[in-house]
């Protein structure tokens, strides 16, 4: 990234000059630049007195978009099925990639066996669902058992513990794993094929493992010019704290076209769409005390959000009238809890449903945007397999799930999830260009390359209300750009002024 | 000439009245575009210092540009006050903008005025806050009523049988639409959310109604404020027994004279709908009106009643409520009435009263309305509350509403009390009305269950 100053002498106030610019040294800029460096050469244009007629841009149309958020959507819902099915399925589903992988990994003379056909020190390959048996996790029943006594266990960041055991499960058995696998890092419910041999103690002993690994990726026809998607999640609204309220106001403005200079907003009118990846309401308006206090207590006070619903609505509307907008569902919206979330209803929002650029949508969320597909979460998923898992790193976390082939592979054991029986949702049919999750604690992002060929841009959308960052993505290049807002406050009197906003 | 007069606005607004003046805030009090409020700031800022070196004013700027952050080039967007701007200039790598975020004359501690400011002018132009921006998006147009509609028609489809469809696309004759309680469901919006406690699976409208209503509830809930007014005043409008006897009127077969010659006349009603609150009072001087009253009413209660017969159906409904108009079985019977009638019932206190004597007419509807009643005996029950409200003269109305409630033992005896009273009202069931003189209420009730319900217990009890 070259330095590039722009030390316009002429245009600070106190000073006559001529209202453009001087950089002398601007090569033009290339056509796959990002925002900062289209905007750069009309940067202090607005430093100056009015002009006769102030530009206007028109918004970088989408050329096409498809939605296909069809397998997420649930019709008629009966809660009077057994989970069992979704496992079943799961592994019927997966095993036949698994098998195709596995003979590709370790030679097409491996002998497929289900573990009942099991015979002890054969070497052998088997294709399973794994269960992870943790002391910590958190169980119900250890909770209202009065044998035990026990009070409930406090949160915790990371549930996982030395003892843990792998267990590998298929249609009609169960055996213990040991061996170069690593159980920390590996959670309930990922299929996987392990190749080994039955030991003498009933054990599994594990040589070697492989994953679906990437699906088969469709060719990317992405737009021939620069054209931008933002990514937003955890705006937190009705959190009582103004922090992060005023850089959410410049992020809308931005996008809409109100902040900035000249150049900067014919930027962002290459912005095509906005995607607010979950959780627009705030932890804090779940409070539950309706339910824990009387009633007499509660009787007149109104929830929290339904103020934080009014202000997204506010939101959403300036930010429909300008560019189309889909809303994700999150942990703290108001909407079903299991996976996949259901769209927000639009009858909460009635300023802003008016407008056809407003898109409710499910979380999980796919589709395609000129000829990129997308497909991303409000970060459930991720943050469900981190406290479960020895991974640290939401990036390597989201990277994970595309190797094992499914979205969450712990629903519905630690993540609720709909009791699906004829399929299942989440594994990846075919392999995104855009693989998102949101509500990260930072941003990051990845290239990934597949072994096929394929190439996934792999996005973690951090928090909006913690860090004030959204994330813009280039369709024409996959390349992605954090872009982050801040207001200032006494604070900042003091101290460095080399620490960020 | 005019360039100038903006200074002097700006001045006025900085010193005179000492406000935060962001580029927004000038931009939409001036009517310009977001980019000429820019620079009017930052002419002002510079006159002024020309002017008088000692100018109160503290501007506050926006920067924006490249930054390596974490590794990662981030495009950073900041507000900072003038004193910093240079080191924040100096701390990215690639300017993108620069210009005047604001002006005030007293220094800013922090940016929560400026953040107060830009809220506020925006809550004032919620409707056209991208009128003065710099990014027009031609995608970006409400949705015209029809499309909601169709929207709302789509979904309602989905949840509901083939047969809204069938029915709809064809007159209605009888009104007995077979919609379920799921059309009940589509409606929690606007108006009709009012009734989405009540909607108990009765609502059976036709799917002509159910597209004006959709379209009235469209339109209505855009007019924000009107529809949660007019859902209270109707739902304290349909009083239990109103909402009762519509139940079971909507699941009768009811031939309707007016039916269809008021159909057409209900779209055109339709716009008027919103506007006529008033129509919801009794004081159905028209039989347009009547109808628009009746359809109103009908959808409201969707949920509650299928329409077989509007106006038999508004009319007993209106019979049901006591202070309602009074009963007007046909319209062809009661347009006479009308005036005088809706004047009376205007004055008329909204308490259970004997309603003037029932019409011939509609005796059939009434004992229909009994018998379906019964005949959706469902396992949620009204339960008669009183419902103490400000009507829209300003009068206090108590009425007697009907709400939803898991079965209960109760039922009955509510069901006795306003059926009671219908029957008071009805002319049909003359016979009733010495059955009820004989029997007391709670024969009455009997014979009220026993009409509206197929099957009833109570039913011993009547031949005495």
């Amino acid at each position: 990234m070259l330095p590039r100053h722009f030390r316009l002498g002429g245009l600070l106030p106190g000073q006559s000059g001529p209202a453009e610019h001087c950089g002398p040294s601007q090569e033009p800029a290339p056509a796959l630049a990002m925002f900062s460096e289209q905007a750069a050469p009309t940067a202090q244009g607005l430093l100056a007195p009015p002009s006769a007629e102030p530009s206007t841009f028109a918004r970088a149309p989408v050329s096409t978009y498809t939605d296909c958020t069809e397998p997420f959507r649930l019709g008629q819902r009966s809660f009077s099925r057994q989970y069992a099915h979704i496992y079943a399925t799961r592994l019927i589903q997966m095993r036949p990639m698994l098998e195709e992988r596995a003979q590709h990994k370790w030679g097409s003379g491996i002998t497929m066996r289900k573990l009942c056909e099991l015979q002890a020190g054969e070497k052998c390959c088997v294709v399973g669902t794994l269960f992870k048996s943790m002391q910590l996790q958190p169980s119900i029943l250890r909770e209202i058992s009065e044998e035990h006594n026990l009070l409930p266990q406090p949160p915790c960041t990371k549930y996982i513990h030395q003892s843990d055991e792998l267990i590998l499960e298929d249609e009609l058995q169960r055996i213990k794993l040991e061996g170069t696998i690593d159980v920390q890092k590996l959670v309930t419910g990922t299929i996987l094929a392990i190749y080994g041999s039955e030991k003498d103690n009933g054990k599994f002993l594990v040589e070697d493992h492989c994953f679906a690994d990437l699906p088969r990726q469709l060719p990317m026809r992405g737009p021939s010019t620069n054209h931008f998607v933002l990514l937003v999640s955890g705006l937190g609204l009705g959190s009582g704290s103004g922090e992060s309220l005023l850089s959410m106001q410049l992020l809308v403005d931005v996008v809409t076209g109100q902040l900035g200079a000249e150049g900067e907003q014919s930027s962002a009118a290459q912005i095509t769409r906005v995607i607010l990846a979950g959780n627009l309401l705030s932890q804090s308006t779940q409070n539950r005390d309706t339910i824990n206090k009387a009633k007499y207590l509660t009787k007149k006070t109104q929830a929290a959000s339904v103020e934080a619903v009014k202000m997204l609505d506010e939101i959403l509307l300036q930010l429909c009238t300008s560019v189309p907008v889909d809303v994700m569902p999150g942990e703290f919206d108001p909407t079903n809890y299991t996976l996949p979330q259901q769209p927000l209803h639009r009858c909460m929002l009635p300023l802003a449903s008016t407008y056809s650029t407003l898109q409710l949508v499910t979380n999980p969320y796919q589709a395609e945007i000129d000829g990129v597909r997308f497909l991303g979460t409000s970060g459930q998923n991720i943050s469900d397999i981190f406290k479960y898992s020895s991974m640290d790193d939401y990036l390597e976390i989201l990277e994970w799930t595309l190797c094992v082939g499914h979205i969450s592979p712990t629903a519905p054991d630690t993540l609720g999830c709909y009791p699906f029986y004829k399929s299942d949702p989440f594994i990846f049919t075919d392999c995104p260009h855009v693989y998102f999750c949101g509500n990260a604690p930072l941003f990051s992002s990845k290239l990934l390359k597949g072994r096929d060929g394929q190439q996934v841009l792999l996005v973690t959308v951090p928090d909006f209300s913690a860090t004030q960052t959204a994330c813009l993505i280039n369709l024409c290049d996959l390349s992605c750009q954090p872009v982050s807002f801040s207001g200032f406050s006494a604070d900042e009197d003091e101290g460095d002024m080399e620490i960020g906003h | 000439m005019e360039d100038e007069l903006y200074l002097d606005n700006i001045d006025e607004f900085v010193t005179d009245q000492n406000r935060v003046v962001t580029y927004k805030w000038l931009s939409y009090t001036l009517g310009v575009h977001v980019n000429q409020a820019k620079q009017m700031l930052y002419d002002y800022v510079e006159r002024k210092r020309k002017e008088s070196s000692g100018a109160q004013l503290h501007v506050t700027y926006l920067v924006a540009g490249n930054l390596v952050q974490n590794g990662y080039i981030c495009h950073k967007v900041a507000v900072v006050r003038e004193d910093k701007l240079e080191a924040m200039k100096s701390k990215l790598a690639t300017i993108a903008s620069v210009h005047v975020y604001s002006i005030q004359k007293a220094l800013l501690k922090d940016s929560g005025p400026l953040y107060n400011t830009d809220y506020d002018i925006i809550k004032t132009n919620l409707q056209n806050c991208s009128k003065f921006s710099a990014i027009h998006c031609a995608a970006a147009v409400p949705r015209t009523l029809a499309e909601v509609s169709q929207a709302h028609t789509s979904a309602q489809i989905d949840s509901q049988t083939p047969n809204d469809l069938q029915v709809a696309s064809m007159p209605v004759t009888n009104g007995h639409v077979p919609s379920t309680a799921k059309q009940a469901s589509q409606q929690p919006k606007g108006i009709m959310g009012m009734f989405a406690a009540k909607s108990s699976s009765k609502s059976q409208d036709t799917r002509k109604e159910t597209k004006p209503e959709s379209k009235e509830t469209t339109g209505v809930s855009t007019a924000s404020s009107k529809p949660p007014a007019k859902g209270n005043t109707m739902s304290n409008f349909f009083g239990k027994a109103a909402m009762n006897k519509l139940k079971a009127s909507s699941e009768s077969e009811q031939a309707k004279e007016e039916r269809e010659v008021t159909k057409p006349s209900v779209p055109a009603a339709e716009p008027k709908l919103p506007p006529t609150t008033t129509v919801e009072k009794p004081g159905k001087k028209t039989e347009p009106v009547k109808i628009q009253k009746k359809d109103r009413k009908s959808r409201a209660k969707r949920v509650d009643l299928s329409d077989n017969e509007e106006e038999k159906e508004a009319e007993n409904l209106k019979k049901k409520r006591r202070r309602i108009k009074q009963p007007q079985s046909d319209s062809s019977d009661n347009e006479a009435d009308g005036p005088a009638s809706s004047i009376s019932q205007e004055d008329r206190a909204p308490t259970p009263s004997p309603e003037p004597p029932p019409k011939a007419g509609l005796e059939p509807a009434s004992t229909e309305v009994k018998a379906s009643t019964g005949g959706k005996k469902r396992k949620r029950r009204r339960v008669l509350k009183s419902k103490t409200s400000v009507d829209d003269e300003g009068c206090m109305v108590t009425e007697k509403v009907y709400e939803s409630e898991s079965c209960t033992d109760s039922e009955e005896e509510f069901t006795k009390a306003k059926p009671a009273a219908l029957h008071r009202q009805s002319t049909a069931p003359v016979k009733k009305d010495p059955k009820e003189d004989r029997r007391g209420p709670k024969k009455g009730a009997a014979t009220a269950s026993k009409a509206n319900k197929q099957v009833s217990i109570m039913g011993f009890f009547q031949k005495k």
